[in-house]
């Protein structure tokens, strides 16, 4: 086990339970009883992927409108009820799915099932259009200030669209257009949530200090009556062929602090080796101050002020690999470009070495670590791995998996998938400079108490 | 309209708690190795990832006259090379570890942060050991260092809520103290620091006397006394008087600055004014307060403006301590932040306001102050369940010169506090004629509305 961290190869001694209700719920149990909580987690398999064109935007919207309250909770209620017993939560939209999360003290833990089932199975009784004006102001003032008002914020849309193709279901982001998030009607969310929240399109997982069969019971009763149905069409398909074939780009001249070239590449889809393989290849290139693109770039040409890989796993397309580099003064795109093309042929022709492999493997192992350290960060695992590939148990062993992966394979998947023509580039040209500003700096924030 | 068709469920009633499990924010065991250095240390069973926080005792304050942000680049370069390892060398063998180690410098001290599998924590603290007892400092390491955070500071004047809180430190304090002015250091005190400059500060303030090492995670099977022995041990220096601390001082003359963004889609606020720190009694009180008007989403603030307006995506109320001494000289930073639309701006400063007004006039409910304790005393085991947020609160403590089972008994005297302390403490905290307001944006757009709505002087500055 020679750089393993952990006995287990890094499950943490993680165990799940699989259960299902009559009207089709999955549900998932793990216990943990060192600390007194329990984390609720439940995954919807509906994401932006199954939002049709003109009402982009729609899966996230709706999230939104599941705190609205429900047959038994009036107004903000879900938000209140949880905060009122000590408990926190939220809901998150993807590509692939909708989640939804409560971490509660133990003995709260009926509660918080009590509130997701009444929700699935009867937002509609409350949903009004006086909530759905609200929200959709609210929305579009998350997309302003997480995407429009920042420095590169619509980065994320502008590659998505151009490495998925126009009509393909990954082609926009879940945040969607103002347009279409201005064009959604209220029949529109009572439509989407009748075809996608049904017991039979979910799974519960409840992780922590928790009685299994006691929870199992609570389960029963407040989830066993809510009726299942097979609304539901599947997503439209994702396939692409392995490679882009040729490179797409896109030039943007705006107000940005520095030139920046972002690029994404086409990689295999999650839950395969040769995505594991993707990622200690991504590793080893771009993350970390030890990497390959952070040394070169950062340390030794000084030509960039970051550079780094991330990853975004994706199941039902190919997964992209997310190249961002931020220039230094003066430096100009061509010359990044070309440092990063000869790194990445360079790592294609030789592939890893030994010690970077174990460098790559113990980082990733150490990021598994720290999911598993919470109890909401294991009951979301338990819920991706049996909503998008069918089965929790492979949570308990995916660091394995990725400590599985041998250099030649990450050598393969390099030479295969990091090459110019299997990519999307986006340039930022900052707009001319009207004025000399005199820097200063950083200040954070925070609350505490 | 009610869609009950497509109701069929069987309803129950709102299920009542089981019996609370006790929980408790748990308590350091407090030493010293021989060097000098203090440690606590924490097990925390399950925690595999193991968190270390040094305390280090380098204020900003003591930077010298026109060096801001030597003390940023010192904490970099400390794992940019040591006696035994290249600045790359240095990375690889941490990364081997699986370790991260994050360095930076506050107001209070600088602070180095390690986390690790539990399995590799000897090999990591001993290369934290190196970066703290031998640091390289090498002249090409700093130079690079130095270009780097002239790089970076573009970046952050383009972000609007780092740009508000620049500014609204530039307006708060006057130019003298330390705090009025950006803690990384600007381009032109930056591009004075060199690798001569970065040692004398070194020199001057990093000791393990002065130091306190924070360890907290899974530790079975370790043997913590004889892993820092071989590590943190072996670090020496001298001893260090205190160093003097001065007092804060604050305008807080209610008063507006716009900082100009043509076609910003959003206008950033940033309301703030400076209150005590932790020290003082009513603290407790002033959490919850603060809680009560804007700790979370159905807090009164975003009641109007986020749910009942839609005028953001979420505004928050805060306190956060900017430096606390045992002898009452601290200070902290308590402030209103979020970002509304450009068109809205006025309507939606006209609600805060009212939200203020109307909290001064009828204060805050009993149902409003019994959620809040629910809240803030029930999430403590949630929010402590890593051991980085244990080690970070931890090391919080001893940065701010309080005993290290503050946090429990904060938990105490929050169950204790009621709502006309907590009332009198937020608005003592956020008075509306007393708040310093920030907006990054569109001037051309917002400040004839924020002009008409009188809440003080406005004045326009570029950006």
């Amino acid at each position: 086990m020679g750089h393993t961290a952990t006995a287990q190869a890094g499950s943490g001694g993680l165990t799940a339970t699989e259960h299902r209700l009559a009207n089709g719920l999955r549900v998932v149990l793990s216990e943990d009883h060192l600390t007194p909580v329990a984390a609720v987690c439940l995954w919807y398999d509906v994401g932006s992927r199954h939002e049709v064109k003109g009402r982009t935007g729609l899966a996230h919207l709706f999230e939104h409108l599941m705190f609205q309250g429900s047959a038994s909770v009036p107004g903000n209620g879900h938000f209140e009820l949880v905060q009122g017993a000590g408990g926190s939560l939220n809901g998150t939209t993807s590509f692939e799915r909708t989640n939804y999360f409560e971490t509660m003290p133990t003995h709260q833990l009926e509660l918080a099932l009590w509130l997701e089932a009444d929700r699935m199975g009867s937002l509609l009784a409350a949903l009004d259009e006086e909530s759905m004006e609200n929200q959709r102001d609210v929305v579009k003032n998350e997309r302003r200030q997480r995407y429009d008002n920042v420095p590169y914020g619509t980065a994320f849309e502008k590659l998505t669209a151009l490495a998925y193709p126009e009509g393909h279901p990954y082609h926009h982001t879940p945040i969607g257009s103002m347009a279409d998030l201005d064009a959604a009607s209220l029949e529109d969310a009572r439509a989407f949530f009748r075809t996608y929240y049904a017991p039979n399109n979910a799974v519960l997982s409840v992780v922590g200090d928790i009685d299994p069969e006691q929870t199992l019971a609570w389960v029963e009763k407040y989830f066993g009556t809510i009726p299942g149905h097979d609304g539901k069409q599947p997503p439209r398909d994702g396939t692409l062929p392995e490679i882009m074939g040729g490179q797409l780009r896109e030039e943007i001249v705006e107000e940005v602090p520095a030139r920046a070239l972002m690029a994404a590449y086409r990689l295999p889809h999650d839950g395969t080796r040769e995505c594991d393989a993707a990622d200690v290849a991504l590793t080893v290139l771009g993350g970390g101050e030890s990497s390959r693109l952070h040394n070169r770039l950062v340390r030794r040409d000084q030509t960039a002020v970051a550079a780094g890989f991330g990853m975004l796993r994706l199941a039902g397309a190919p997964s992209l690999g997310w190249l961002d580099v931020k220039t230094s003064s003066g430096v100009e795109v061509p010359a990044i470009e070309a440092a990063v093309d000869e790194e990445l042929a360079r790592f294609a022709a030789e592939g890893p070495t030994a010690e970077e492999m174990e460098r790559a493997q113990a980082q990733l192992e150490r990021e598994w670590l720290d999911r598993l350290s919470t109890v909401a960060g294991r009951a979301d695992e338990l819920c991706r791995y049996a909503v998008l590939f069918g089965d929790p148990q492979l949570a308990l062993t995916a660091v394995g998996r990725v400590l599985d992966i041998t250099a030649e394979e990450v050598q393969a998947v390099a030479a295969a998938r990091l090459r110019p023509d299997n990519r999307a580039v986006l340039v930022y040209e900052p707009l001319p400079a009207e004025a000399g500003e005199n820097g200063e700096s950083d200040e954070n924030e925070g609350a505490e108490q | 309209m009610s869609d009950t068709a497509a109701v069929t469920m069987t309803f129950h009633p709102q299920p009542q708690p089981g019996q609370a499990r006790p929980w408790a924010f748990p308590a350091p065991e407090r030493g010293a190795l021989p060097n000098g250095l203090t440690v606590l240390r924490c097990h925390r069973p399950g925690q595999q990832v193991v968190a270390v926080e040094v305390n280090l005792a380098a204020p900003l304050d003591a930077e010298p006259e026109g060096l801001d942000g030597v003390a940023t680049i010192m904490a970099r370069a400390l794992s940019e090379g040591t006696d035994k390892r290249s600045a790359e060398e240095f990375a690889a063998e941490l990364e081997r570890c699986g370790a991260t180690l994050d360095a930076h410098a506050d107001h209070p001290g600088l602070r180095v942060s390690l986390e690790v599998p539990a399995s590799r924590l000897h090999k990591a603290l001993g290369l934290l050991a190196e970066a703290l007892r031998a640091p390289a400092f090498a002249d090409s390491e700093v130079d690079r260092l130095v270009r780097n955070r002239l790089d970076e500071i573009p970046h952050e004047l383009a972000n609007p809520q780092r740009r508000a809180a620049k500014e609204l430190s530039r307006q708060l304090f006057p130019p003298t103290l330390r705090m009025s002015r950006p803690r990384q250091g600007t381009e032109e005190t930056v591009a004075r620091i060199d690798s001569a400059a970065v040692r004398a500060f070194y020199e001057a303030h990093v000791r393990p006397a002065t130091a306190t090492a924070v360890v907290v995670g899974d530790l079975t099977g370790i043997d913590l006394d004889d892993v820092l022995g071989e590590t943190l041990g072996a670090w020496t220096g001298d001893c260090a008087e205190p160093l003097p601390v001065p007092p804060v001082t604050a305008d807080d003359t209610g008063r507006v600055v716009i900082v100009d963004r043509p076609g910003a889609v959003q206008t950033q606020l940033l309301i703030g004014r400076i209150g005590p720190d932790r020290h003082e009694r009513v603290w407790p009180a002033q959490v919850l307060g603060t809680y009560c008007l804007g700790g979370t989403l159905t807090s009164r603030l975003d009641k109007v403006l986020r749910e009942e307006k839609g005028y953001t995506y979420g505004v928050r109320a805060f306190g956060q301590v900017l430096r606390s001494t045992a002898d009452g000289k601290g200070a902290s930073m308590l402030a209103i932040s979020g970002s509304v639309d450009t068109p809205n701006t006025g309507p939606a400063l006209d609600d805060l306001w009212k939200v203020l007004r109307t909290l001064a006039e009828g204060g805050l409910t009993d149902a409003e102050r019994d959620v809040a304790v629910q809240n803030l005393v029930g999430v403590a085991p949630l929010k402590f369940e890593t051991a980085a947020a244990v080690a970070g609160t931890l090391a919080d403590q001893v940065e701010q010169e309080l005993p290290d089972d503050y946090q429990a008994r904060l938990y105490a005297q929050l169950a204790q506090t009621g709502t006309v302390e907590a009332t009198s403490a937020v608005l003592a905290a956020f008075p509306v004629d007393r708040l310093v307001t920030v907006l990054v944006g569109d001037a051309a757009q917002i400040e004839e509305p924020v002009r008409a709505l009188g809440i003080g002087e406005v004045t326009v500055v570029t950006n």
